[in-house]
């Protein structure tokens, strides 16, 4: 072999062991720690209180529609620390803590590397218009689950007055909480402080949705303020620490409010692919996320899409767990999200994707601004809420007949005792009143059922039809879409 | 070979460095469970009270926030002993004295003409050395949103 020849061998062979290196080389790790920026800038707390808006920054959606990704590489984001008045069942005014002046607080939207250029202010004194009935005011502080950064330095509390600035950069994709993390933590996400942060894989997802949204579940704690404080009219409510510490809440929600996606369904076409991010906050109840009438095509738990699985009924998320949800629209109809542990669901966590959806009214929620035409007597709200958990998928006040009748009027036309009797024992009443068949034959024989209604929520519908009945023909309205 | 005289006194250099060593461990393994357990900023968070915090500052009487360190009885009767133990400090106000066992925090707000911090801190220390606590400067409120380190003066 002459010397060029070998020389041309040497050089083969060195290509193409180079080249089986290559087809073996393994994939590049997504997740490579030595790539992360894991040293992030000290926090600096400062004495300058900020005096303009409460939530600041293009990443932030405030509603359940999740705005387009922006684009820039570092996200400004402002959640100021406020204390409010929020409804968050119909004459349920609670005595709330917030990040950004909203329960849940916006959703910071980013994608994986992107940096985050966080400022708070605890903005808990600042006065409110009105008599002051919100809580005094108190330290606060963030803890971002989607950040990795001492909480000693970026989590500390500060006092009223004060701001908290620090960045970060978002490592790994996912659906993370934030909440406030100072003593009592319970207590304070209890009381509304808490929120997502959506993180996109650096590519993108390996999918395209047609329609985006984020529902954050959680829970309330709240009984009747004992001092008797109202605001408008209504009783004020405050947090119920007993129940609190026994988990025991009164009302489980999505997206801040009982029942609220039944009134303002997520709206979809048939045919169409559906995204929804999905956050259970807790404190303390775990979520069986399920949407009736559809089966997710996949589901990314924590909202990460390497944690996939496919054809999925139900998701169960404990405390801070989460899941990004993607299904099909098949038809024309009202799809029900619901949390399957029914006893949640009976407190408020159902809402609906509907392809006969209006658009949603414009969020008017701000300090203490009136609510709309409500009941302030207790048994009439109880009323209205169990009305709204247990009737509105048959019934309307003021809407129309759907499945039975609409129950506007209802205490004009029959007597009391009737009603009481009807709600107590229906199937008894169908074999020998003689409106009760005459209603049965009517409504297609679908009957009433019993829903083993004790004698005191009983009294509390009546209440509450009575208390439809005695307002101007029209202006006390409950409707469902399914 | 070395003497046994010197082999004796260069074990006791290294087991002087060892014990110094093991002492920054302590102080170090301390501090870092002060910082662990609960954040300064949480403790303080704890007995945290604005209407007092604004009352005393605008009458120009700081609020000073301690760890308490040593055995604590959790209970009622344990408060109401710490109150009256920081309340029978000169220059500390009544009423100001706030504790909370479950994050052994305690703060009160003093008159600074009538005592100095660390006048006051150094009572109160005497005082409470007789149920083993002593106090751990944490923070002070001079000014309204400014949390300062406590220095010794």
């Amino acid at each position: 072999m002459n010397k060029n020849l070998k020389l041309t061998a040497a050089v083969l062979a060195v290509a193409g062991l180079m080249a089986c290196n290559q087809t073996a080389a393994p994939p590049a790790d997504p997740y490579d720690i030595s790539k992360m920026d894991l040293k992030p800038a000290p926090a600096k707390v400062s004495a300058e209180r900020h005096k303009g808006a409460f939530a600041e920054g293009a990443a932030l959606s405030t509603d359940a529609v999740l705005k387009p990704l922006d684009a820039s590489a570092v996200k400004t984001v402002r959640l100021d620390t406020t204390h409010k008045i929020i409804e968050i069942a119909p004459g349920v005014k609670f005595s709330a803590w917030t990040f950004g002046d909203t329960v849940p607080g916006p959703t910071v939207r980013a994608r994986v590397g992107d940096k985050i250029k966080f400022s708070m202010t605890n903005r808990s004194d600042e006065p409110v218009p009105g008599v002051r009935v919100t809580a005094a005011p108190m330290m606060h502080s963030m803890d971002f689950h989607a950040a990795m950064v001492s909480p000693q330095d970026k989590y500390r509390s500060i006092a009223p007055g004060q701001t908290i600035e620090f960045e970060f950069t978002l490592n790994y994709p996912g659906i993370f909480m934030y909440h406030c993390g100072t003593p009592m933590i319970l207590e304070h996400i209890a009381s509304g402080m808490y929120g997502a942060v959506i993180v996109e894989p650096r590519n993108g997802y390996p999918t395209k949705a047609d329609r985006e949204y984020v529902v954050v579940q959680s829970e309330f704690y709240v009984k009747p303020d004992p001092g008797k404080q109202k605001v408008d009219g209504a009783p004020l409510y405050v947090l119920d620490s007993d129940r609190l510490k026994d988990a025991r809440p009164t009302h489980t929600v999505f997206n801040g409010v009982h029942n609220g996606m039944v009134k303002n369904p997520l709206a979809a076409k048939p045919g169409e692919r559906v995204r929804i991010h999905v956050l259970n906050v807790g404190p303390s109840r775990t979520s069986s996320f399920h949407i009736v009438g559809t089966i997710f095509d996949r589901v990314w738990f924590e909202g990460n899409p390497d944690n996939q699985m496919r054809g999925m009924q139900t998701v169960l998320l404990g405390s801070s767990n989460s899941a990004t949800v993607e299904f099909m629209i098949p038809e024309e109809g009202s799809y029900i999200m619901v949390d399957h542990h029914f006893a949640n669901a009976s407190q408020g966590a159902i809402g609906l994707v509907s392809t006969a959806t209006r658009a949603p009214a414009k969020d008017l929620e701000h300090h203490n601004i009136p609510a709309t035409r409500t009941p302030t007597e207790p048994d009439a709200i109880a009323g209205k809420q169990a009305f709204e958990s247990k009737c509105l998928a048959c019934h309307s006040i003021g809407e129309g007949k759907k499945l039975g009748p609409d129950l506007a009027g209802v205490t004009k036309n029959r007597s009391k005792e009737w009603l009481a009797r009807w709600l107590k024992e229906p199937e008894k009443m169908l074999q020998t009143d003689e409106h009760a068949k005459a209603m049965l034959k009517e409504y297609n024989n679908i009957p009433m059922p019993n829903q083993s209604l004790t004698d005191a929520e009983i009294r509390q519908f009546l209440k509450y039809f009575e208390w439809v009945d005695a307002q101007p023909a029209g202006t006390a309205k409950a409707h469902g879409a399914h | 070979m070395r003497s046994r005289p010197v082999r004796r006194k260069r074990m006791a250099r290294i087991e002087g460095r060892l014990r110094l060593a093991a002492l920054a461990l302590l102080l170090g393994a301390s501090a870092a469970a002060l910082a662990c357990g609960y954040c300064v900023e949480d403790k303080i968070a704890s007995t945290y009270d604005h209407a007092l915090v604004k009352r005393s500052i605008e009458a120009g009487h700081p609020v000073a926030y301690y760890h308490l360190e040593g055995p604590l009885a959790k209970g009622e009767a344990t408060r109401r002993a710490l109150i009256a133990a920081a309340e029978s400090v000169n220059g500390i106000d009544r009423g100001s004295v706030r504790i909370a066992l479950e994050t052994l925090t305690m703060s009160f707000a003093f008159d600074p003409k009538r005592a100095a911090l660390a006048t006051v801190q150094n009572s109160l220390d005497a005082k409470l050395a007789s149920r083993k606590l002593s106090l751990f400067p944490m923070r002070v409120i001079e000014r309204p949103a400014e949390l300062k380190e406590i220095v010794r003066r």
